[in-house]
């Protein structure tokens, strides 16, 4: 799937037959807040991730997709079916909250079994007992929940909303303050449920989560969709975006005539005694300049880029 | 371009580890000091328990309290306007006895609010950083508390009389001859706020959960009373009498009454019949009231919330 | 199912401080009970202490409204407070089930914690002495006006985040002090209903306490309050937007 970015106001793109879950035209709004503003599109078996900023409404998105919200317009469907005021839905569904709650004074174990004998399964014990040891907190599975460190309380979690092996998980920031090792765990146990067939979508603010998970991915800003569709070309998108730089070298002037010559750079002004350069090829660019300084014997004490924060990517896909 | 002004990393040696100067400057300038500290956290106390700064929801509950607190004095200007001036349903010494539930309520609201959510939001570590002692704290709160409680004990009473004094032909005369009224009104709904307050804050100050703090201070001022009640009345024996001591409601009653002058012989509560000095009543009361300061005093001594 | 979940929340509600505080307010009535053995000199009708002194002052208006009103609240409040809503109600369950099985354990609860207050008080002090149906008459009524107070509270906090001061308004100025001004408040007010059933019940003369509400209409009212709140419960349940509560 090419990576397109998708415009308010343009038609939602074609929907896959083998679609899971569809959004279509979906906004929500509370007072004056608007905190998913006319979003379309939809989940396909796999991993797929939600990236964007704080307060970008990825967890608003999330909770629409959960039933736990009622869109203000548009339709949320899961299996062909909105998700709201549809318990049945569960079944099929395991949400995994940001929010850091369990019942403290159930044991692990009891707390998944108690997920489990809610969701109405005929062997809870086993359910259970798999649910436990694909998350590797058996060892740990009959203290109460209150004694858990903050990973194993989000391994917890994960167990009890996949006790009933539903086909779709919905997971709300699930790697924010977990330690590296954590993390890789826990990638590989979504991997491995992305690759049974499982529709999986998880949430975060950092790109390197979604470098190493998300096969498709989507972006959304201010509540806006961004972007859509595979990691990889997105990726290429912003990284093949106009760059800007500061540098601070021993002869500025000299520098900004030399380096204007190179065809990766489109324009150099001076600001404030610094050289800002504007580029659209920045491998090439990095690679270019030192090479410049060497030859006009130059030398540069600073050089850094102006835009790489993830905040300026975004505004950067919203603007196009 | 002021942005990246602020996020120049200024790179010392490329190759040992270096601290980098992001631009982070310390406050050179005046600081204001414990005194300023104190009265900020009054008034912040003071706006969070009147639901200032927060939705209309929070400001609901307390003017709701003061509305049906003064309703009282509006009856009686209102009998007074319209039948007789010399009708008095609703005199100064007793208006207590009515609205004490609404004070207990109003206490019960308020105080989680004032005490609770630094407790919530585990920020009481961060306020014993700072230029405020743990004293301070403990006293500014009290403050908070103590004005709040004052503006339903004490609007209310001068609402009545000053409503009186405008409603006969000639104020002058009024004043003149009630004043020996207003002093009263001032010392007791000072002394019943400064009580209630002391005792209200001392138990919402032990939990951060609204709901036990909101419901301790209901059984601290309403199940005291009641109990008191059917001691002192019903069982009517000297040791269970002395438990109306224990009812800070009752000790409002008394010394509303003794600085009224009210005659015990002329009521028929049971608290005036109970056989005590009206003047234990008072004593009792500071008595009481500095307990609870000091409760709250301790409380802050430990910082957990 | 329902069991589960109502064993689930007893648990919740059990294992924590609110407890001892129900518990110590559940002995004030037996300590004012023990004192009355102690203190009377036989003369006093015990009969009339206990019933209008004790359990209509003490144990209707105070215990069972304040015990009502810390089970029935957090019933419910307290997933949503912690957070552990989701677990319920991301569950293919029914949600009269949940709404049912949070009354069923607020009920549980309450009355579990005055009932045994009320048979404790009334043993201690009607011993020997006539006791003309005392005791049972205001224990099913306890339990009848703990039921009303459950279901009515779990409603309240379905509807509203501050439910508690909502419903300690409800108690206390309106059923304690409306119904005194405008007596047809009653036939809106919990305590009004659970006092009329006891009065029904109840073998002592007139003298001894009175009730504002006659037997049969306080069942029918209170019957009235539980079924038309619990649906009402359930109706909102079931367009709950979890996200904006928890």
């Amino acid at each position: 799937m090419t990576a397109t970015p998708v415009r308010g106001a343009a038609a939602p793109p074609p929907v896959p037959r083998d679609a899971v879950i569809e959004l279509r035209a979906v906004s929500h709004w509370y007072g004056n807040v608007v905190a998913v503003n006319d979003v379309s599109f939809a989940l396909r078996p796999g991993i797929t991730g939600l990236l964007g900023p704080n307060g970008a409404g990825k967890s608003t998105l999330l909770h629409l997709i959960a039933g736990f919200l009622r869109p203000s317009a548009g339709t949320v469907d899961a299996f062909g079916e909105p998700t709201w005021r549809h318990p049945e839905l569960y079944r099929r569904v395991g949400i995994v909250q940001e929010r850091e709650a369990v019942y403290r004074s159930l044991s692990g174990r009891e707390f998944v079994r108690l997920n489990a004998r809610l969701h109405g399964l005929d062997d809870a014990d086993a359910a259970t007992t798999r649910a436990i040891a694909r998350v590797d907190l058996a060892a740990a599975a009959d203290r109460p929940t209150g004694t858990y460190s903050k990973g194993m309380k989000q391994r917890i979690k994960i167990a009890a909303a996949t006790v009933h092996d539903p086909e779709v998980l919905l997971l709300d920031e699930p790697f924010s303050g977990a330690d590296p090792r954590q993390r890789l765990q826990m990638m590989e146990m979504l991997r491995e449920m992305g690759a049974e067939g499982r529709t999986i979508l998880f949430s975060s603010h950092i790109l390197e989560e979604m470098e190493r998970l998300g096969e498709r991915v989507l972006v959304i800003v201010t509540g806006r969709l961004a972007a859509s569709g595979d990691f990889r070309a997105i990726r290429r998108l912003m990284t093949d975006r106009p760059h800007s730089f500061a540098i601070q070298s021993s002869n500025n002037r000299a520098f900004a005539q030399a380096l204007l010559a190179e065809p990766a750079v489109r324009g150099v002004e001076l600001v404030d005694g610094r050289l800002v350069v504007r580029t659209d090829d920045f491998g090439r660019f990095t690679v270019a300049a030192p090479r410049v300084a060497r030859d006009a014997a130059i030398t540069i004490s600073e050089l850094y880029p102006l835009d790489e924060s993830l905040e300026s990517v975004f505004e950067y896909l919203v603007a196009r | 371009m002021a942005i990246w002004q602020a996020r120049a990393p200024r790179m010392t040696e490329p190759a040992a580890g270096s601290i980098y100067d992001l631009g982070y400057r310390r406050y050179e300038g005046v600081r204001a000091g414990r005194r300023r500290a104190w009265w900020a956290l009054y008034f912040d106390s003071l706006r969070a328990a009147f639901g200032l700064g927060r939705g209309a929801a929070a400001k609901i509950a307390p003017a709701i309290l003061i509305g049906l607190a003064l309703m009282p004095a509006i009856v009686q200007l209102a009998i007074g306007a319209l039948v007789s001036a010399d009708v008095e349903l609703i005199t100064h010494d007793d208006y207590y006895n009515l609205v004490k539930f609404l004070l207990a309520l109003y206490c019960a609201v308020l105080a989680p609010d004032i005490v609770g959510r630094d407790q919530r939001s585990r920020s009481l570590v961060l306020y014993f950083a700072r230029a405020i002692s743990r004293v301070d704290y403990a006293l500014a709160k009290y403050a908070a508390m103590f004005t709040a409680m004052l503006a339903i004990t004490l609007v209310p009473q001068l609402l009545l009389f000053f409503g009186n004094a405008l409603a006969t032909p000639d104020f002058q005369d009024y004043l003149k001859e009630d004043w020996d009224q207003f002093l009263p009104i001032v010392a007791t709904s000072a002394l019943g706020a400064a009580l209630i307050s002391s005792v209200g804050l001392a138990i919402a100050a032990q939990t951060p959960r609204r709901a036990f703090a909101t419901v301790g201070i209901i059984i601290a001022f309403v199940f005291t009373f009641v109990l008191a009640g059917l001691m002192v009345s019903e069982l009517a024996s000297d040791i269970t009498r002395v438990t109306i001591f224990a009812s800070p409601f009752s000790l409002i009653e008394g010394f509303t009454a003794w600085i009224f002058r009210v005659a015990p012989s002329d009521s028929d509560s049971f608290v005036l019949r109970a056989g005590y000095p009206l003047a234990a009543y008072a004593a009792a009361g500071v008595a009481v009231t500095v307990a609870g300061l000091g409760l709250l005093v301790l409380r802050y001594q430990r910082v957990e919330a | 199912m329902t069991v589960l979940i109502v064993s689930l929340t007893l648990r919740q509600l059990l294992g924590q401080r609110r407890t001892w505080l129900l518990v110590l307010l559940a002995l004030a009535p037996v300590l004012l009970a023990v004192t009355f053995r102690f203190t009377t000199d036989g003369t006093r009708d015990a009969r009339e202490f206990v019933a209008d002194g004790v359990m209509r002052n003490v144990m209707v208006n105070l215990v069972l409204a304040l015990a009502a009103l810390i089970f029935g609240t957090a019933a419910l409040g307290q997933e949503f407070e912690d957070g552990t809503a989701p677990y319920l109600f991301a569950k293919p369950l029914a949600r009269w089930r949940i709404a049912l099985a949070k009354v069923l354990a607020a009920w549980l609860g309450t009355a579990g914690v005055v009932g045994v207050s009320v048979i404790a008080t009334g043993l201690i002090a009607l011993a020997g002495g006539p006791m003309d149906l005392i005791i049972p008459a205001f224990v099913v009524a306890m339990a009848l006006g703990a039921l009303a107070y459950a279901s009515l509270f779990v409603c309240l906090s379905v509807l509203f985040d501050r439910a508690l001061i909502i419903g300690l308004i409800y108690v206390f100025i309106w059923e304690a002090l409306i119904t005194n001004l405008a007596p047809g408040a009653a036939y809106l007010s919990v305590r009004a209903y659970t006092i009329g059933i006891a009065r029904a019940l109840a073998d002592t003369p007139a003298s001894t306490f009175s009730a504002q509400l006659s037997g049969p209409a306080s069942f029918a009212a209170l019957a009235l309050v539980v079924v038309l709140t619990s649906a009402y419960a359930t109706y909102r349940l079931g367009s709950l937007e979890l996200a904006r509560r928890v």
